[in-house]
């Protein structure tokens, strides 16, 4: 196609006009499967969990890895000046001692507490533990490739935590990966509140690793730096009393924070049933689902 | 071209490699797949990988595959990276059909047209991606891809260096 013409040869010319047709066509067709994407993502989803189940394990190999070579490195670290490290170590753990102990108190006198209540607490069972093994790097928005699938029972809409808090939800189940819908993703919503004061507050990703946070209800701005926003369980999607984010910086009407599980740095992370299996179940509107 | 092809080899058994014809493809699936490399990044600055090389390999040729090829290449960038199906599809066939006819008006040909050329590309499929992103929810500003395009466009002369020693491998030619 280079060429206008590529001479007399009428087969040349045919040819080349057969190519560009061909092209035109893979045009249209990718509109088509771009739109159909767009407006039903749960098209595509067992092409998209086939391909996971390709790159997932790669990304897993590879992170073992990374992670090998880094645990070298700072083994041998440690091992340089491990006399210093004793010592910090053993001071540390008097004071952890003591701590434990006022700890194991307090769980007694909440026990009794909640005997008095009657309150029965709802306990989720994790249904599968990963890694956080890759990420969508060269994209605008922000998920993450999880090492567990459908075979370890994953399913789409699960929330995703690890021991610092929120991670995010599943969009994309394979049988040996998964992909993560961070909640540093513009299209992640998170019904929290301020662990504070206990306002209730959305906090939705931008997209860069940070979450904006609004209050629900318009007024004074009620945030100070380093607060901590946990979920609040409303809607279904996510369990209450998780720590979602901490804040860094206000703004007029909000405040921008800061995740506090830090996908890079998250080594295990647990999938949980979703709070209320409905929720997960039927993917109420089309923004939140994938993309 | 046709005086490498004349002048005598200068090693004998020295040809084409034998699966030259693949040799381009095969590498911008594989650059797709570099989306699988275990970097988990808070912001999405990485260089989309798939379409360097594409884009690489058009620049450098007018024939490193049938035209239509682009389709199939863009569906397994799509599957591999996490974009929206049908995405690349379109984007990679409409650069091939746009490089030809850029092929046709253009009468030379050098570094800073290739690589002005490549940032408009660039430019474009960033554009195109927040747009998409855009309409499926994500309302990002257009700031965010700025640190993307600007590394992808700095990048984009140390991919075509290495697919153009790529292409003098698989012809022999080294």
């Amino acid at each position: 196609m280079a060429t206008a013409r590529p001479g007399w040869s009428r087969r040349a010319q045919y040819g080349l006009f057969f190519s560009l047709l061909a092209v035109i066509a893979g045009i249209v067709v990718g509109l088509i499967l771009l739109v159909t994407s767009m407006v039903a993502p749960q098209a595509f989803e067992r092409i998209r969990g086939a391909a996971l189940d390709i790159t997932g394990p790669i990304s897993g190999g590879l992170h073992e890895v990374t992670a090998t070579a880094q645990g070298l490195v700072t083994g041998a670290d440690d091992y340089w000046d491990a006399a210093r490290q004793n010592g910090e170590l053993k001071r540390e753990r008097r004071a952890m001692l003591q701590r434990m102990v006022e700890a194991k108190a307090i769980v007694q006198e909440n026990r009794e507490l909640k005997d008095t209540l009657k309150l029965r607490e709802q306990t989720h069972d994790a249904v599968a533990t990963g890694r956080i093994v890759g990420s969508s790097f060269n994209s605008p928005r922000r998920f993450a490739i999880f090492s567990a699938g459908a075979r370890d029972g994953v399913r789409e809409g699960m929330p995703v935590r690890s021991p610092e808090g929120l991670v995010g939800r599943i969009i994309d189940v394979g049988q040996l990966a998964s992909r993560i819908l961070l909640v540093s993703d513009r299209t992640s919503i998170v019904p929290a509140r301020l662990l504070r004061t206990g306002i209730a507050v959305i906090a939705q990703g931008r997209g860069d690793g940070t979450v904006e946070v609004r209050p629900l209800e318009v007024g004074r701005n009620p945030f100070k730096r380093g607060d901590i926003i946990i979920s609040s369980g409303t809607g279904g999607l996510y369990p209450p009393l998780v720590p979602v984010a901490r804040i860094v910086r206000l703004q007029d009407d909000g405040a921008i924070a800061i995740p506090l599980a830090d996908p890079s740095e998250t080594s295990f992370a647990v999938v949980e049933p979703a709070f209320e299996p409905a929720a997960a179940e039927t993917p109420s509107d089309n923004s939140s689902a994938a993309p | 071209m046709v005086r490498a092809a004349l002048s005598p080899p200068k090693r004998f058994g020295q040809g084409p490699s034998r699966y030259a014809l693949f040799v381009p493809a095969v590498t911008v699936v594989i650059a797709s797949l570099l989306s699988a490399l275990p970097i988990v990044a808070t912001s999405g600055w990485f260089p989309d990988f798939g379409f360097l090389a594409l884009i690489s390999w058009r620049l450098l040729r007018a024939d490193p595959w049938p035209a239509w090829w682009a389709a199939p290449l863009g569906l397994v960038n799509d599957l591999f990276t996490g974009y929206p199906i049908g995405f690349s599809i379109a984007l990679w066939s409409a650069t091939m059909l746009v490089l030809d006819l850029i092929d046709r008006r253009t009468m030379w040909r050098d570094y800073w047209i290739e690589w002005m050329l490549a940032a408009l590309l660039i430019a474009i499929n960033g554009w195109l991606q927040w747009r998409v992103a855009r309409a499926i929810g994500a309302d990002l500003p257009f700031t965010m891809m700025v640190p993307q395009l600007l590394i992808s466009i700095c990048v984009f002369p140390f991919s075509a260096w290495l697919i153009s020693r790529l292409d003098a491998w698989r012809l022999g030619r080294r």
